[in-house]
């Protein structure tokens, strides 16, 4: 079939999302579930208090992290089926011009799941790494009675298994949607233009139409683009107070994942863009535009949504914390006060700014191998 | 003049690798339409492709006004293809996502020609400027692809098989289109093509095969657009 196991192996974006998404999610839900296995247990009310602002934690960090990488992934995921059927078009053309189903092709992008299970798989086995330290850290004070780490099947259904078969599904249907077009279409390749009615100034460039052209074709990369700066913003700040208000550890850990969702999703943006372009570059080239008005076309108009992500991150990450501290763990002793750290803000804006702009430099200067 | 000396091209590595270009002279003047005619696999989109500094020749050297293509860097070889060359290819290239004037000022831009409409006209696609090139038949979208490399003010306009994709009228109409617009501008045309009928409206017709020029024929009976 047209959709193979290799295809799956290339959504890693995917994978390296899901894997975050679940470490993070199992290593709290399973000390929720172990939580609340001790409920009876409390004999206190500094212990109870301790106790719920826990189980609070836990729902709210497996909500707001797994509600946002969940919906994270699923943009990905229909944004790979996208590619995938726009840059294998002519194949899928001919499987239809041959009388294949829409439902028969649909049925192969199946496979993406894998890349789900891949990712889950992964992430629930790291979770399973991390948590001895994560339970000492959670418990550090002895608040709470000794609590062992128990195995709970129906986290490994409703983190593993179950995304992999809701995602494979949502693949079959997304791609059933977008096949809904006439063969001769695919065949040729035709692109579909939704901005038709933007017949804009005249009065702009060449370089400044291209650059409004390619963000008009592909929107969902703004939104990764700005993704992507959001995770290097409000993890790398959040992680800097982790200091005061949790431990190291998840200070590390939220550091790490910032990094790795935020150069993986800005580096799914920017090939894609770039390989979806090649021909436009490569014609560019050809007229005797240098590297530097190709990048301008094509990369400088995601500037602004990287910026905006980057500051939606800072407020985002402030108001998380706020909301911990005033609302989760207020009356929880031992609590530091917290206040928006403007020096953290500005070092981490100052270092986003060089990788950005320092990320988009190399891509642009590999644009001069296109001619 | 474009002086071209004992051009090689190779292609492939260890066993698979065979000559493209096999020591190809040939000069050219200002002015000039030269077509070049060869069977399919003869070197002819090769010679195109190195003579106009897409690709590097392996051998021999290629001089504009005696400023060779091989002394040049990155930077300078594309001011060079910016000031001096246009290309129109087969499948014409034209940006999916721009109508038809955008596509037209991508050429314009670079050499700040503000009256590029001209050139939309002159291929007579006025009532079609705003239309995106998925809307135009490929007749229609090759006289884009034409107006877009005229509108740079090429001294060279390089074709590859430019009516290769389209039926014969429409051929015929697209060519007539190139022909009085270099007769009107006066600029270096250089054409690939297998179709010998084109070969009648140029100055100069050369043969290739196998990567070698065959002949290089002075054409005495011109015809016009």
């Amino acid at each position: 079939m047209i959709v193979s196991i290799k295809d799956s192996v290339k959504l890693f974006g995917i994978s390296i999302m899901t894997c975050c998404a679940v470490t993070v999610c199992n290593m709290f839900l399973n000390y929720y579930l172990d939580l609340t296995a001790i409920a009876g247990l409390i004999d206190n009310p500094y212990a109870q208090m301790f106790y719920d602002a826990q189980i609070m934690t836990s729902k709210v960090v497996c909500a707001v992290s797994g509600g946002c990488l969940a919906i994270t992934t699923v943009v990905m995921l229909f944004f790979y089926i996208k590619h995938y059927i726009d840059s294998h078009s002519k194949e899928i053309g001919i499987l239809k011009a041959l009388g294949y189903s829409n439902f028969k092709i649909a049925k192969g992008f199946s496979v993406f799941g894998l890349s789900v299970f891949l990712g889950c798989f992964v992430g629930y086995l790291l979770s399973f790494a991390l948590m001895p330290q994560f339970y000492e850290l959670q418990n550090k004070d002895g608040y709470l009675p000794e609590l062992s780490i128990g195995f709970h099947w129906i986290l490994f259904f409703l983190l593993v298994i179950a995304p992999t078969l809701v995602f494979a599904l949502i693949a079959v249907c997304n791609s059933l949607l977008k096949l809904r077009q006439p063969c001769v279409n695919l065949l040729k390749g035709i692109v579909k233009i939704k901005g038709k009615t933007k017949n804009t100034k005249d009065k702009k460039t060449f370089v400044a139409e291209m650059r409004s052209s390619v963000l008009r074709s592909r929107k969902t990369l703004v939104f990764f683009i700005a993704f992507s700066s959001f995770c290097f913003s409000a993890m790398i700040q959040m992680s800097a107070s982790m200091k005061d208000l949790s431990s190291e550890m998840m200070g590390l850990m939220m550091l790490i994942i910032g990094v790795v969702l935020a150069f993986t999703t800005l580096y799914i943006a920017v090939t894609t863009v770039i390989r979806s372009n090649q021909k436009n570059i490569a014609m560019m080239r050809v007229f005797g535009y240098d590297s530097a008005d190709c990048k301008r076309s094509v990369l400088d108009g995601y500037r602004p949504a990287a910026y905006i992500g980057f500051i939606i991150g800072s407020v985002y990450q402030y108001a998380l914390l706020r909301i911990m501290v005033d609302i989760v763990f207020s009356g929880v002793e031992g609590i530091p006060e917290y206040a928006f750290d403007f020096l953290m803000f500005f070092i981490t804006l100052a270092v986003f700014i060089v990788v950005y702009e320092g990320v988009m430099f190399a891509y642009g200067q590999s644009m001069k191998k296109y001619r | 003049m474009i002086e071209i000396n004992d051009l090689t091209k190779y292609y492939g590595k260890a066993e698979s690798r065979f000559k493209a270009l096999d020591g190809v002279s040939v000069r050219i003047n200002d002015g000039e339409f030269i077509v070049i005619l060869g069977a399919s696999g003869s070197g002819k989109s090769t010679f195109l492709n190195v003579i106009s500094g897409l690709e590097t020749p392996d051998g021999g050297c290629v001089a504009y006004d005696s400023q060779e293509l091989g002394n040049m860097s990155e930077k300078d070889l594309t001011k060079f293809r910016r000031e001096n060359t246009a290309y129109i290819f087969q499948q014409y290239y034209l940006l999916p996502h721009l109508n038809v004037e955008k596509n037209v000022r991508m050429g314009a831009d670079l050499d700040n020609n503000k009256d590029y409409l001209k050139y939309i006209e002159a291929v007579g696609l006025s009532d079609k400027r705003r239309k995106f090139p998925s809307e135009l038949s490929g007749g229609e979208q090759q006289r884009v692809a034409i107006a877009r490399a005229l509108a740079k003010n090429p001294k060279v306009l390089f074709l590859d098989e430019p009516t290769g994709a389209l039926d014969e009228e429409t051929g015929r109409q697209v060519l007539d289109y190139i022909i009085r617009l270099h007769e009107e501008q006066g600029f270096t045309m250089i054409m690939v093509t297998h179709n010998g009928n084109i070969a009648e409206t140029a100055d100069r017709i050369i043969k290739m095969n196998s990567g070698k020029i065959v002949s290089v024929t002075e054409n005495t009976d011109k015809k016009t657009a």
